[in-house]
């Protein structure tokens, strides 16, 4: 520090005491100033003492004593000098706090906040009389009779400190430290002083020293609070009570106390010796307990630096640096000039050390303490909330709680809210932080806001719910397997997985089951299918072993062998029949298709028609007629392949209506041509009803499954016009209903241009439907597919005579059927 | 599959059959794969497919710098009959194209 530059240059007896064994550690401020003004007149006392270092000792804990004040009466004292101050500052905070709240909310500025009275702040105690009263009860248990001198001192110290409210510059504080050097130097050093002896710089010093201290809190960076808090606690606390606003100082209110006990043991250890031999300690009552608690320095190197050591090599400066607030801007460049060179050199070396680690640990700590401790309790709750949520459910879904736990609702109520009712009352948390963007240590040590206990108290009703939740919850949370030894351990406090696993597993199978089962559905239709090959195998096999037939002059083995064969061809009949799956109940709304339409949608379903027909009965297949027929829109050669002009069919689906047209459309055609009239009307009648007629008839395939009813039906009418009447109106009037619902769609049958040479079929259904038509209905007919009509005979006109021949043959289908013939077009 | 019904589908090569007529996937020994409709197959995995794209990975050393690529060559077949020792895997190809999306 720079007021010690002088140190230097004092004499031989600093130097030597400095390097005296015991004396290194100890780094004594006020050896320099003692030391310095015992330096010429007190030679002797190195004969007196048995060492120097005793010596020293005592008068330096005598200065001490003075400086720091005797008793806890000048503690008083300063504290009522302070008080103002602290509640300015503390109106400043608010002040500072309203602006930046003024300038956030650009709103009509609060009521004024000085006006109002300081309501009661956890801080009061420092203002307070009546708290420092307490410290001293706790010094009474060390033995202190504490009060002896306090009353003497207490003016002494008031008058030179009430001014000194402004604070000191450096250069002032160095000015004034050379000159109470100088007047030191004439006064009678004070060996063992008397309190009251204490001449008048003393409580000069003293307050200097107070202010010195708080120079240098300032200084050092809000980061290195932690290291300050090593500090001996007197000095702190009064540095403390003088800056109330200075966030460093602020601390609970606990923690002198505690700090003192805690530095006072290992000091009394190691100082018993040195007051045994030459001071009765009865003699100073006030200042030996003090002592080891004021002088900070006692404490080496851990504890703040109030001076460095006066004299001796400059080497020794590391050691003390240690106490990382070790302020830099104490030294005045030309005190550095002062010092010789190596020790100017290590100083600036330490310097640059110092800053480099302070600027680090600047920026790892940029933003320490973001999130206030309120907050964290905050993010810690909702998470509560959400687990309570996801496992019991035991949050009532209330809109309130909902708001409540949105953070930043919270904040945005905090910052733009309630006026706090005092300038005392700090801003919340909440708003503190997120306010001024800066760190909670601002407000560290502040009581809790409002908000701040209530989420802490919500948090423990949310805990507390969890864990009532928990415990309602079955205890099954062992597994004991018969017989088995150990039992099998679910869940613990450790291992919660068992709580995770059961929304995983919902969530788990929702996802894939879908896919899951479209490959298990898939499989087991293939399975199914080749249950159906199977039987169909087993069943021609057994065909192949049907014996020969028989008469009446067979021998009874043959007659036994042919029934024997009939019934396993029925229980094989019966089989294959049972594999098509084809009795199970119809669900059009399943999701799943019926089985029987499933094997349909594979080619080796489509071949298997043809083959089932051959061994089944006529009533079989005309349930399996039936059943292909309520599904028609079902069918994927249906639904799938509806083509337009601009969007003709894929390669695949076009492949599979081929196949479909070629494998299961002739056995359905088989069985048409010789079904009976009420066949026919009740498969029409189905289309009609249970589909959708125009995803049908825009369909290749179910365009021929209706022109094969169609001309079934008109087959039937020319051939046994002896049939029913009844049936025959039935018939009209379905027909009629038919011919209604295709008629809007006429123009869009044709699915693709008039180029696509593949129209036969639709004009197969054309000439099917006009046959039965009535003249009005043929009319229009011819309405509506008269476009399509015209266009082919002219394009039909441009193409080689084959195919123009084959094309106008196709139109020539449905020309003839109503009664005309393209060669009249022409 | 782990469910035995009466056809019996306790052997692998009962899954085979569900892959009858539809299309398979076939890896061979020497780098060969096939894509085809699986006409039959026996119990040495003897298959007769149709419609068959064969394709064939051969590695290609070049001597100068000493990197190796793979040139891939196709070959289209009507039918073909695998012999079963060099059949490596049968896959129905709708599967490994879920596999694959």
């Amino acid at each position: 520090m720079s007021f010690f530059g002088f140190d230097t240059t004092l004499p031989r007896d600093h130097s030597h005491s400095a390097r005296a064994p015991g004396f290194g550690q100890p780094a004594d401020p006020f050896a320099s100033l003692s030391g310095g003004a015992a330096d010429d007149e007190i030679i002797d006392f190195e004969d007196t003492y048995d060492g120097l270092g005793d010596q020293l000792d005592d008068a330096d804990d005598a200065l001490n004593d003075d400086t720091f004040g005797g008793g806890p009466a000048t503690q008083q004292t300063v504290g009522k000098d302070f008080d103002f101050a602290g509640q300015t500052s503390k109106i400043a905070n608010t002040l500072q706090e309203e602006q930046m709240l003024f300038e956030a909310r650009n709103l009509r500025k609060p009521p004024p906040v000085q006006a109002s009275k300081p309501a009661r702040t956890g801080y009061e105690s420092y203002h307070d009389p009546d708290y420092i009263p307490q410290l001293e009860a706790r010094a009474d248990i060390w033995g202190l009779q504490p009060k002896q001198v306090p009353q003497q001192k207490q003016p002494e110290p008031q008058a030179p400190s009430a001014p000194a409210k402004k604070m000191m510059s450096l250069d002032e504080v160095e000015a004034m430290m050379r000159a109470q050097t100088a007047s030191q130097t004439t006064a009678a050093p004070p060996v063992q002083p008397a309190p009251a002896q204490i001449p008048p710089s003393v409580p000069m010093r003293h307050q200097q020293q107070i202010q010195h201290h708080g120079a240098q809190d300032q200084f050092a960076p809000q980061i290195l609070q932690a290291p300050h808090q090593q500090q001996p606690s007197f000095s702190q606390q009064q540095a403390h009570a003088e800056l109330p606003a200075h966030p460093v100082q602020i601390q609970p209110p606990r923690q002198p106390a505690a700090m003192q006990r805690q530095r006072q043991t290992p000091d009394n250890a190691g100082q018993q010796p040195r007051y045994a031999a030459p001071l009765p300690s009865a003699q100073r009552p006030p200042s030996q307990p003090r002592q080891i608690l004021q002088n900070p320095n006692r404490l080496s190197g851990q504890g703040l630096p109030v001076m460095p050591p006066p004299t001796g090599p400059r080497g020794a400066l590391p050691v003390h640096s240690r106490g990382p607030s070790f302020p830099s801007m104490a030294i005045t460049p030309d005190q550095l000039m002062q010092m010789p060179e190596e020790q100017r050199l290590a100083y600036l070396e330490e310097e640059a050390r110092r800053a480099k680690r302070n600027h680090k640990i600047a920026l790892l700590s940029k933003d320490n303490g973001l999130m206030t401790p309120q907050d964290k309790n905050f993010i810690t709750r909702i998470q509560l909330q959400q687990l309570m949520a996801a496992t019991g459910g035991l949050e009532e879904a209330r809109s309130e709680a909902a708001l409540a736990e949105d953070f930043y609702y919270h904040v945005f109520s905090q910052i733009r809210g309630a006026h706090r009712q005092t300038p005392q009352q700090p801003a919340n948390q909440f708003a503190q932080t997120y306010l001024f963007q800066t760190n909670s240590r601002f407000g560290a040590g502040r009581r809790h806001g409002r908000g701040g206990d209530n989420h802490m108290q919500r948090m423990e009703q949310q805990v507390q719910r969890a864990v009532e939740a928990a415990k309602a919850k079955p205890k099954n949370k062992q597994l004991v397997i018969e017989g088995s030894l150990g039992k099998i351990s679910f869940s613990n406090s450790k291992t919660p997985r068992p709580l995770l696993n059961i929304k995983r597993a919902e969530t788990g199978d929702k996802h894939p089951k879908p896919h899951k089962s479209s490959i298990a559905d898939r499989k087991e239709v293939l399975r199914n299918i080749e249950d159906v090959y199977r039987a169909l195998m087993e069943i021609d096999d057994h065909e192949r072993a049907l014996p020969p037939p028989i008469n009446e002059e067979s021998s009874p083995e043959a007659i036994q062998n042919h029934m024997e064969w009939r019934t396993k061809f029925q229980a094989l009949h019966d089989k294959l029949w049972e594999a098509t799956k084809i009795m199970e109940p119809i669900n059009l709304q399943s999701p799943t298709p019926h089985p029987f339409i499933a094997m349909l949608s594979h080619a080796k379903g489509k071949k298997l028609i043809s083959r089932l027909f051959r061994h089944i009965d006529d009533q079989e297949r005309v349930t399996v007629i039936t059943m292909i027929v309520v599904h028609l829109d079902h069918l994927p050669v249906v639904n799938q392949a509806i083509a337009t002009p601009e969007e003709p069919l894929s390669p695949a689906i076009r492949e599979q209506v081929e196949l479909f047209v070629h494998a299961v459309i002739p056995p359905y055609f088989t069985h048409i041509q010789t079904s009976p009239l009420n066949i026919v009307i009740g498969l029409l009648e189905i289309i009609l009803q249970r589909t959708n007629l125009h995803l049908v008839a825009r369909s290749k395939v179910g365009m021929e499954m209706l022109t094969i009813l169609l001309s079934r039906a008109e087959i039937l009418k020319q051939s046994a016009p002896e049939m029913d009447v009844t049936e025959w109106e039935k018939w009209t009037e379905l027909y009629n209903r038919l011919f209604d619902t295709v008629e809007p769609v006429l123009p869009v049958l044709f699915p693709g241009t008039v180029n696509d040479t593949d129209d036969k079929y639709i004009w197969q259904f054309l000439a099917a439907i006009g046959v039965g038509a009535s003249p009005e209905q043929q009319q229009r007919l011819v309405l509506g597919v008269k476009d399509r009509v015209m266009d082919t005979v002219t394009v039909s006109r441009a193409l080689p005579p084959d195919m123009s021949a084959a094309r106008l043959f196709n139109v020539n289908l449905f020309m003839r059927a109503i009664g005309l013939d393209v060669e009249l077009l022409g | 599959m782990e469910e035995k019904d009466e056809g019996g589908h306790a052997e692998p090569l009962d899954l085979v059959r569900l892959c009858l007529d539809e299309v398979v996937v076939v890896r061979l020994r020497g780098n060969r794969e096939l894509k085809g409709r699986l006409h039959a197959y026996d119990s040495h995995c003897n298959l007769v497919l149709g419609e068959v794209e064969e394709t064939i990975y051969i590695v290609e050393e070049e001597e100068e710098d000493e990197q190796s690529h793979v040139r891939i060559v196709k070959k289209q077949s009507e039918m073909l009959f695998v012999r079963g020792d060099s059949v490596v895997l049968i896959a129905p190809a709708e599967g490994i194209q879920d596999l694959r999306s």
